[in-house]
């Protein structure tokens, strides 16, 4: 039973946003849904996946987010509905496209749902996509509960299809990873039957060619198409004002903030002192709706997260209604009140409202949080990012990180986003030292491999994951080819898109809906590009070093090494050890010259620990994946592996 | 002397240049480690006191201490360090002919030792593709595949901590003269282990002047020989001043000055080009091809190449005076030239 696809008109349901957003895309008629996968974004699309067969959809995960941007446009091309869903990186990946596409306009309803990371709960970046609304000049929507995940998705789709504008419909972590009550609506009859009209006349936005040119004629179109959208926005009920006739101050929020403004407020029992304008569509923003709320009252303050964006709108407004309404005292970040950075809380905006209001009101008692703070200090055992046990990457960069060293040519590794970006960290031995966004490693390894004549000596390798390989390491690798760049690309494949949760990529021979699909052979890819290619299973350490050797030793040209090893955690592991793994203890040297703890000082698996009063390693049977590793780096062979019978 | 650990070997050593690329510190453990011809170190060890500092030939030793236990005497700074007799000596037809140098003489010795058990094993220099590497001989045969010299610093020692870690006891070890100290210091296992406790029988010392950088010299010999099988390298006696390479295509030329260049770092402030810490150390006899010199030094190495003589293995003569005289100004000026460049490098 999936309620997303059975749940009754006017029934009750506790659902994640991001269900809820589903939920609100299958109401509002969608056919097409396509995306990358992302965290905070993933379950959006996972979710139509499911119920894809019993809702005529057609549902994607994409090579990238710009390929994802363009199947999803197509839909609407076609005058079916669609959604492109992705997180916040993803958008700068999908923005070029995107950029044409405002110009072009959309036929069927097409939103854009970029799911935001305030502060970088599993991301390196906290990047606010609002931004791009104002770079590409389309509407803004922020949905400021679960409900309104749900029927904003629906109002979005519709609002795109009367606008003929792509929409953007912005939410963050806490909106979309959190759960909440959702009360269902109708699910449509499907039928929507894809046409793409291009013989009519050439600015006819319904018959004529889809393109951002003439730009000057579909640029202004374009700008009306947002003026119409405001003016939609003047009485929309995603706009709401809870609090008295004339507040003393007027707190303007969005999205996941406007549930922490609501608990500042009630916690601080201010509700008769301070009014919230919960905005839902937040650029453009709807100039009499606002207007009319700023004459309430002279301080405003404004509740959002990461940069000040709806605050220097709304300044800009202010500034221009100051005739009528007078000047008005806008607060926020800019001066400090809230924070640029990080995620806000309740503790924040109660921080803020108290002092404007000049309230004694202590969040975070100080004896509270220091005590807190020694408690964990103390108490808890410390942790840090590390490879999971039986993860493939560690024995991939174990063998990296030696050869390099053993080469003693200063050589080091470029790398982007994955579960590998913890090479920079001691559990992968610290072995990559540039971070970037997808595919990047290799496009600055193809830089740093062109710097011969420069004197650069060093040998220069990348890596990069199966799924980010297609995603976006394949044109660098081009590149890297192409311009005769000396570089090794160590591509660690663990056969899916692990860090998000095991969805399919074109090295997989199945789609996001579980049908077959076509698999692309990384080696064979790479081949006919013209690169010297090899494969190596990491967990095989002795040949993994005897390739890797060898490609530095061949020091011309583009070299690509494929470690090939299954997650640990993927669902045919998980659970079902290779080895049984025993520490002799007897023959354990701890601490002593010969050995110094390398298992657990440096290779540090967590299916191993150190016995202090023993003085020896010990695996630990709870946690131990069975991957054998441990065995092949023991200096003296105490660790046994015994293969076991499935 | 006081035993530090690898941090401090690192620091006084290794960061120095002053590494001479012997290999004792290799394959102790996991962090000291070679590739190559050179040595790196993988991960950092904080051990206080450590193998790899106790047996490193260049860090501080006690050279009375070292000279007690090899040859029952005080140590005396002499050219040619200690020795009993010095010899001629070249092997004979008993033993099986492999591409070795000058007389053979080393090859006997340790076909001798292997055949006669006392040794289990040879700890020696071969090479694969060029690249010198540590060798494992446990037969004559083995033995005679590794008779040219190599002029490459090699880090055969790290044979040895693996043998030893293997459990493997009686190795004969050749090898240059910072391998013999560094072998000497093994044998007199300074940090009371189990594993090198009569892990070394005997050693072989080999006359040394200089070891060339292996990377370097290796890139410079693909450059001049090409693809082209090289059989053996030899330095013909001065005053020829020339490095000779036969490849199976005849004899290439070329400068010593040029070859010289790529001497590691190390050998210039190194003062030993007898092999003063070994049982025996053998060199080419300049004066009479086919032929070669023998420092005798312990009391073993006399029982040794005695007992080889004896077995057929080898056939001695006595050196001319002058040609002593030679070897000890030889030696001293290799000594003053160590003096020199220490004294360099301090100001």
């Amino acid at each position: 039973m999936n309620i997303l696809s059975t749940g009754e008109k006017g029934s009750r349901h506790l659902l994640m946003g991001n269900e809820a957003i589903a939920r609100g895309a299958l109401e509002g008629g969608i056919s097409v849904a396509a995306g990358y996968p992302g965290t905070p974004s993933s379950e959006i699309i996972e979710s139509l996946a499911k119920i894809s067969k019993d809702h005529h959809l057609y549902v994607e995960w994409s090579t990238n987010e710009k390929v994802a941007m363009e199947v999803a446009a197509a839909a609407s091309f076609a005058r079916l509905r669609s959604i492109c869903v992705l997180k916040q990186n993803g958008l700068n990946v999908a923005s070029d496209f995107l950029l044409h596409l405002a110009g072009s306009g959309v036929r069927g309803g097409m939103v854009i749902i970029p799911c935001d990371d305030p502060g970088a709960l599993s991301s390196i970046n906290e990047g606010d996509t609002r931004h791009f609304a104002r770079l590409l000049e389309i509407p803004l929507l922020e949905p400021g509960d679960f409900q309104e995940a749900k029927d904003m998705t629906k109002w979005a789709l519709e609002l795109s299809e009367e606008l003929q504008t792509v929409i953007m419909m912005r939410s963050v972590t806490r909106l979309s990873h959190a759960s909440g009550s959702v009360v269902l609506g109708d699910l449509p009859e499907f039928g929507a039957k894809a046409e793409f009209r291009h013989e009519g006349f050439l600015l006819d936005p319904n018959e004529g060619i889809v393109s951002s040119a003439p730009v000057e004629i579909k640029h202004s179109q374009q700008q009306e198409k947002v003026k119409k959208a405001v003016e939609k926005f003047e009485t929309s009920p995603f706009n709401t004002y809870t609090g008295p006739e004339s507040p003393e101050l007027l707190v303007i929020t969005s999205s996941a903030c406007n549930l922490y403004s609501r608990e500042a407020i009630n916690i601080l029992d201010v509700k008769d002192r301070v009014g919230i304008l919960k905005l839902g569509t937040t650029w453009p923003l709807p100039e009499k709706l606002v207007a009319e709320h700023l004459k309430k009252c002279e301080k405003i303050l404004i509740v959002e997260e990461v940069i000040p964006f709806m605050e220097e709108n709304l300044k800009m407004l202010a500034q221009e209604l100051a005739p009528q309404i007078g000047q008005k005292t806008l607060m926020g970040k800019r001066d400090g009140y809230l924070p640029m950075v990080n995620e806000l809380n309740p503790d924040l905006v109660i921080n803020a409202i108290s002092k404007i209001l000049g309230i004694e009101y202590q969040a975070v008692p100080e004896e509270y949080a220091t005590g807190t703070l020694q408690k964990t200090f103390f108490g808890a055992p410390v942790r840090e990012w590390i490879f999971c046990p039986g993860c493939p990457h560690r024995a991939s960069y174990w063998s990296i990180n030696q050869v390099l060293k053993l080469d003693n040519n200063q050589g080091f590794v470029c790398g982007d986003i994955g579960c590998y970006t913890i090479g920079t960290l001691p559990s992968g031995f610290s072995t990559l030292k540039t971070l970037h966004s997808m595919g990047s490693g290799t496009g600055i390894a193809s830089g740093f491999g062109k710097l011969k004549p420069f004197g650069m000596k060093q040998p220069v390798l990348s890596v990069c994951g199966d799924s980010t390989f297609f995603h976006a390491a394949m044109p660098a690798l081009v590149n890297a080819v192409h311009n005769k760049s000396d570089i090794t690309m160590v591509v660690l494949d663990n056969s899916g898109t692990a860090m998000t949760g095991f969805q399919p990529h074109p090295g997989l021979e199945a789609n996001a809906e579980g049908n077959d699909a076509i698999k692309l052979d990384i080696k064979s890819v790479c081949e006919s590009m013209g690169a010297y290619v090899k494969e190596s299973d990491p967990f095989d350490l002795d040949n993994t070093r005897e390739v890797l050797f060898e490609m530095l030793e061949k020091k011309d040209g583009v070299k690509v090494l494929i470690l090939r090893q299954i997650c640990a955690l993927s669902p045919e592991k998980k659970g079902k050890k290779m080895f049984e793994m025993a520490v002799d203890e007897s023959r354990c040297k701890g601490e002593k010259c010969g050995c110094n703890r390398l298992c657990t000082r440096i290779f540090r698996c967590p299916g191993l620990f150190w016995n202090k009063e023993k003085g020896t390693s010990k695996i630990d049977e709870a946690i131990c994946a069975g991957c054998g590793i441990c065995s092949e780096i023991c200096p003296i062979g105490a660790i046994s592996k015994k293969e076991v019978t499935q | 002397m006081e035993i530090l650990g690898s941090k401090e070997l690192m620091e006084q050593v290794r960061s120095k240049g002053l590494c001479t690329t012997c290999g004792a510190c290799v394959d102790i453990c996991p962090y000291h480690q070679s590739h190559k011809g050179r040595i790196a170190l993988t991960f950092d060890c904080d051990i206080a006191q450590g193998q790899c500092f106790a047996v490193c030939p260049q860090t501080e030793f006690d050279a009375n201490e070292l000279s007690e236990l090899m040859f029952q005497v005080p140590f005396q700074n002499l050219p040619l360090g200690h020795y009993r007799s010095v010899k001629s000596a070249k092997a004979t037809d008993k033993i099986i002919k492999g591409n070795f140098q000058n007389g053979g003489t080393v090859s006997a010795l340790m076909m001798f030792a292997l055949e006669e058990k006392w040794i289990d094993s040879a700890v020696l220099t071969g090479s694969k593709e060029l690249v010198p590497e540590p060798v494992m001989a446990d037969s004559s045969e083995d033995i005679a595949k590794c008779g040219t010299t190599k002029y490459m610093a090699t880090p055969t020692l790290s044979l040895v901590n693996k043998s030893a870690r293997e459990g493997r006891k009686k190795l004969g070890v050749v090898g240059t003269g910072c391998q013999m100290k560094a072998s000497a210091s093994i044998r007199s296992n300074p940090m009371n282990k189990d594993e090198y406790k009569d892990a070394i029988a005997l050693s072989l010392g080999l006359f040394c002047t200089w070891s060339l950088d292996t990377r370097e010299f290796l890139d410079y010999l693909k450059s001049r020989v090409g693809r082209e099988q090289v059989i053996s390298m030899d330095v013909p006696p001065p005053p020829a001043e020339i490095f000779v390479i036969k490849t199976e295509n005849g004899e290439l030329e070329l400068p010593l000055s040029e070859i010289r260049e790529m001497t590691q770092e190390a050998c210039a402030t190194c003062p030993d080009m007898t092999a003063e810490w070994a049982d025996v150390s053998v060199g080419a006899f300049e004066g009479k091809p086919g032929w070669n010199t023998v420092i005798i030094r312990s009391q073993k190495g006399e029982e040794w190449v005695n007992a080889a003589v004896e077995a057929g293995y080898l056939v001695l003569d006595d050196l001319p005076d002058e040609s002593l005289d030679h070897l000890i100004q030889g030696a001293g000026n290799k000594k003053k030239r160590a003096d020199n460049a220490k004294h360099e490098e301090v100001q």
